[in-house]
């Protein structure tokens, strides 16, 4: 069986409009959602706290009641006992359970992508490309399982008999992010399963609605209860987990500090722990796309604003340098500041907005403060008041150790530095820390090659936008501090959450292979 | 049922008719070196993809080159690229002696100089007053494109918007002084304006947005509605090119909204573009004839009937996306397609609130075209493309039909984009003008689809 992506809705056709308008109507009527943990041994809840709309903060998306740290210790002992029985399953088998809740999710597609809309404020295309994504992972995994059970062929001699086979590592914690709700969870969560996993899901703060539906997939597929476990809640809940002496695989997407930390405490051995537990880590980028002498801007354009400005620039996939060849920077500069003036900031559930609100005040305010850092911006926009909306920001020729240049933001604000040549602007990308994203519109194929040979960002994108990777066709993930390169949605991924065991077998007995 | 197949069979030879009578006036090959070397570059390249590929991210860069030694090293990388092609090595050996790359470099720049000119008419309006004079007393009219850069700030767009009114009013000045051209100026349907300006919406904002087309049509709607409001005042005619099928629900909302507004009433003439590779292109057929057929408007809506030039972006795009492609994959059915469109819009012509311009180089569509107005004693406009339907065009006046040559105007950086579409469809397997430089004979290029 070949993997397919699963295709995104056509939103160019005024039906497809109408049918998620009715949809996003339908959730409205029954907000706000009531999310609960799911966890296999029940107790008492914790706080209850709620998620909201970031375009509308009074209204509230889910009503949830968050887990206690007790209750993740419970979950951590029942994932424990139940891992002998999931590993104990073939891949094969485990992957039919992952393409049921795929199907289960396409089932509910419009409701999910209406929850991720309200909940995390995602475009309609973006809010349903999450939601492809978050299929997609499960499809693919699933694959995936069933190819593992075939090991890995070895040298064999007469008279031994050697096999590899692979097994799950044993519970893991999935701590997921808000900016991708459905997929990154979607990902993390069933690499692990499919690999002979136990899972705990940790959702982020701000969208515990869209994990939830994601684990009712799950559960609704047939995944026992005490093999996918979920447990709303805030840091307390993830560094409970990250702690754990059960917990065997940590698999995180998120910040580059809270990354670092999770890298640190995983280090720690506890006093009961019998093993070494591994960190899968998806950190951020400060993603650059170097524009040559030779571009074509009509391309290069739309190609930067929307890597730069498309959900607000929250994707750690984002552009938020451009490196442009002196020949070509006061034209591009031009259309650049032109163009930005055109986007329309608004709010997500309308088709006509470019640049929705970010997730949250703390991100707000952070993007603000980074904005006044930089000091007066070759463009902005004007947004709405109410809401938690950033203006899309241009700046240009700010200085390199600006703060604007070198952190990532994680916001719709962009830099433009003018290079010499497009092996300076290699320069400048080789002298960041992160290494996730890049661009490169060019069309020498020479400097092409250049390149893509010096690089070291793990998705390099070639005269096209550099966000918006697809499961099986571009395996995400970076090295340096934008992560442990895993590269989601690839070949190699489920490898991250496997143990491989080798057998050797004499066959030889009275002088005689029997 | 014999009677239907008679009158097959009797349409059938009609066809036959005007299509021999048309290719016996085509011009004869011509002998020139020039001509020639061009017909067998242009087969060269249909057989060698790699060349093919070569030679159009050539013509692509060309004008962001910029000097010689520039040029060069593009030009050595590109043929270096194209391993498997007849060409391979040239590029190797350009790489290394510097005189002979430059001058190479030189030659070829200086071909896709010539080959841009034989598809641009002129760099501006006032260039290209005089080709489109010497259209009109070959007996050709013509509509004017302008080229331009893609439109992503507001200040493109009023620039563009700005020379489509100062083009409309230098066509205008000088059509006045053009003789008189009977054949050229009236129809069933009445006047037809000398000066006619083909628009792309897609210039007149930055707005346009597949998935929100208001914002398409709020965009470039006041721009619009000035052009109109000029060609109105000069009695010129505006026809509303059609784009990918993304920008397809913005440009009809638009314009049919801003011609359904009093003002324009009784003019200017005005028009929209019908492209048959759509599967979906009978229903917005519908939609159009639906909306002629409620507006109290004067004077006749012009259909211009096209295949559709952006059947590689239309595939490309939904397949990436897992959506249905929405343009027909066989050629035949595409044909059909073109050929039962024809018929309506023929058929809707005869009100006199539609006219019916076919825009075709394929002699069998050109030719059902000419015999079922005859059948249906319609009038009818057919249109070429300058540089692609230069023949055609010739052979079309010789034998007495209304022909309008499609125009476009601009620099070479804006024309790039044109240029490699028109090249690509000059140069694919499939395109008839491909089968018709091969030789094919008559008989073979007037089957029905």
């Amino acid at each position: 069986m070949t993997f397919i992506n699963e295709p995104a809705l056509e939103f160019r056709r005024p039906e497809v409009r109408a049918r998620v308008v009715a949809a996003l109507a339908e959730l409205d009527a029954r907000l706000p959602l009531l999310v609960r943990s799911a966890v296999a041994g029940e107790g008492p809840g914790g706080d209850t706290t709620a998620s909201v709309d970031p375009g509308r903060p009074d209204r509230v998306v889910a009503e949830v009641q968050e887990a206690t740290v007790h209750q993740a210790a419970v979950a951590v002992a029942e994932a424990g006992r139940a891992y002998a029985g999931w590993s104990a399953r073939s891949g094969q088998e485990r992957g039919v359970l992952l393409q049921r809740a795929a199907a289960i999710l396409r089932e509910r597609r419009l409701e999910a992508a209406a929850v991720a809309l309200r909940e995390c404020g995602k475009p309609w295309q973006e809010a349903d490309g999450d939601v492809c994504e978050a299929i997609d992972f499960l499809e693919y995994y699933a694959l995936g399982a069933a190819a593992l059970d075939d090991g890995r062929p070895l040298t064999q001699m007469p008279g031994e008999r050697n096999t590899l086979r692979y097994v799950g590592r044993g519970v893991a914690a999935v701590i997921a992010p808000w900016n991708f709700p459905l997929a990154i969870a979607a990902g993390m969560a069933s690499a692990a399963l499919a690999a002979g996993n136990t899972v705990i899901l940790k959702p982020a703060e701000q969208a515990p609605a869209c994990a939830r539906l994601l684990v009712d997939a799950l559960h609704g597929a047939g995944v026992p209860r005490d093999v996918v476990q979920f447990l709303p809640g805030g840091d307390a809940i993830g560094k409970a987990l990250v702690a754990h002496p059960g917990v065997h695989t940590i698999a995180f997407t998120g910040s580059c500090a809270a990354g670092l930390q999770i890298l640190e405490q995983a280090a720690r051995v506890g006093p009961d722990q019998t093993h070494i537990k591994k960190v899968v880590a998806e950190m951020g980028g400060k993603n650059c796309i170097i524009v040559d002498s030779d571009a074509d801007l009509d391309d290069v354009v739309p190609g930067v604003l929307k890597s730069a400005f498309a959900f607000a620039g929250q994707k750690c996939s984002a552009a938020s340098r451009v490196l442009v060849h002196e020949a070509v920077a006061d034209d591009l500069i031009e259309r650049l500041v032109g163009a930005l003036g055109t986007l329309q900031v608004g709010p997500a559930e309308d088709f006509g907005t470019d640049v929705p609100p970010v997730i949250d005040l703390e991100s707000q305010s952070r993007i603000r403060r980074y904005i006044e850092l930089g000091g007066t911006p070759a463009a902005t926009v004007d947004v709405p008041g109410d809401g938690y909306y950033a203006a899309p920001t241009l700046f240009v020729d700010l200085p390199g150790d600006s703060p604007v240049v070198t952190d990532e933001i994680f916001g719709p604000v962009l830099s433009v530095e003018r290079v010499p040549s497009v092996h300076a602007a290699c320069d400048v990308v080789d002298a960041s820390r992160f290494a996730l994203t890049g661009g490169i519109y060019s069309r020498s194929p020479r400097t092409i090659a250049a390149v893509i040979r010096r690089t070291p960002v793990g998705n390099l994108y070639v005269n096209r936008d550099i966000t918006g990777a697809m499961v099986g066709r571009q395996p995400f993930g970076g090295g340096r501090m934008s992560g442990t390169g895993p590269k989601a949605g690839g070949p190699d991924y489920l490898l991250q959450f496997v143990e491989a065991r080798t057998v050797t077998e004499n066959t030889v007995r009275h002088g005689l292979v029997v | 049922m014999p009677s239907i197949t008679s009158d097959t069979d009797a349409s059938e030879l009609a066809i036959l008719r005007h299509g021999e009578r048309i290719a016996a006036a085509l011009p004869r090959r011509s002998h020139a070196p020039k001509a020639i070397v061009e017909r067998r570059v242009m087969g060269a390249m249909m057989d060698d993809e790699e060349l093919r590929a070569a030679v159009f991210r050539f013509v692509d860069v060309r004008p962001a080159c910029r000097t010689r030694a520039d040029l060069a090293d593009h030009l050595a990388e590109l043929l270096d690229a194209a391993q498997g092609s007849r060409l391979a090595g040239l590029g190797a050996g350009l790489a290394g002696r510097s005189p002979t790359r430059t001058a190479t470099a030189a030659v070829a720049a200086a071909g896709v100089r010539q080959m841009a000119h034989r598809f641009i008419i002129g760099a501006d309006a006032t260039a290209a007053l005089p080709g489109i004079g010497a259209l009109w007393d070959g007996g050709a009219s013509a509509t004017v494109d302008l080229l331009g850069e893609t439109t992503v700030t507001e200040a493109e767009a009023e620039s563009y918007a700005r020379r489509c009114e100062s083009t409309l009013r230098a066509l205008d000045g000088a059509a006045r002084s053009w003789p008189a051209r009977p054949r050229l100026e009236h129809d069933a349907g009445g006047a037809i304006p000398r000066v006619n300006l083909s628009v792309k919406v897609s210039a007149l904002t930055p707005a346009i947005r597949a998935h929100a087309p208001h914002r398409g049509v709020r965009g470039a709607e006041e721009r619009l509605r000035r052009l109109l409001r000029v060609a109105r005042d000069v009695g010129a005619h505006v026809h509303v090119d059609m784009e990918s099928l993304d920008t397809r629900e913005s440009i009809t909302d638009l314009l049919l909204a801003l011609l359904s507004e009093d003002e324009f009433a009784d003019g200017p003439s005005a028009g929209i573009v019908l492209q048959a590779y759509l599967t979906e292109s009978p229903a917005h057929l519908d939609r159009l004839l639906d909306w002629v057929g409620r507006v109290p408007r004067t004077v006749p809506f012009t259909v211009r009937l096209v295949k559709g030039a952006y059947w590689d972006h239309e595939v490309i795009q939904a397949t990436q996306h897992g959506w249905p492609v929405p343009v027909f994959q066989d050629r035949r059915a595409c044909d059909r397609n073109f050929e039962t469109l024809t018929r309506r819009l023929v058929d809707a012509s005869t009100s006199g609130r539609v006219r019916a311009a076919i825009a075709s180089h394929n002699l069998r569509s050109i030719a059902h075209a000419v015999s079922y107005a005859e059948r249906r004693s319609a009038d009818i406009e057919l249109q070429v493309l300058r540089g692609l339907g230069d023949d055609t065009m010739r052979a079309l006046v010789r034998t007495g039909h209304r022909v309008r040559c499609y125009c476009p105007v601009g620099d070479l950086v804006a024309g790039m984009a044109y240029l490699v579409r028109r090249l690509l469809e000059n140069t694919s397997n499939d395109s008839f003008l491909g089968a018709q430089a091969k030789g094919a004979d008559t008989h073979t290029l007037l089957e029905t689809p």
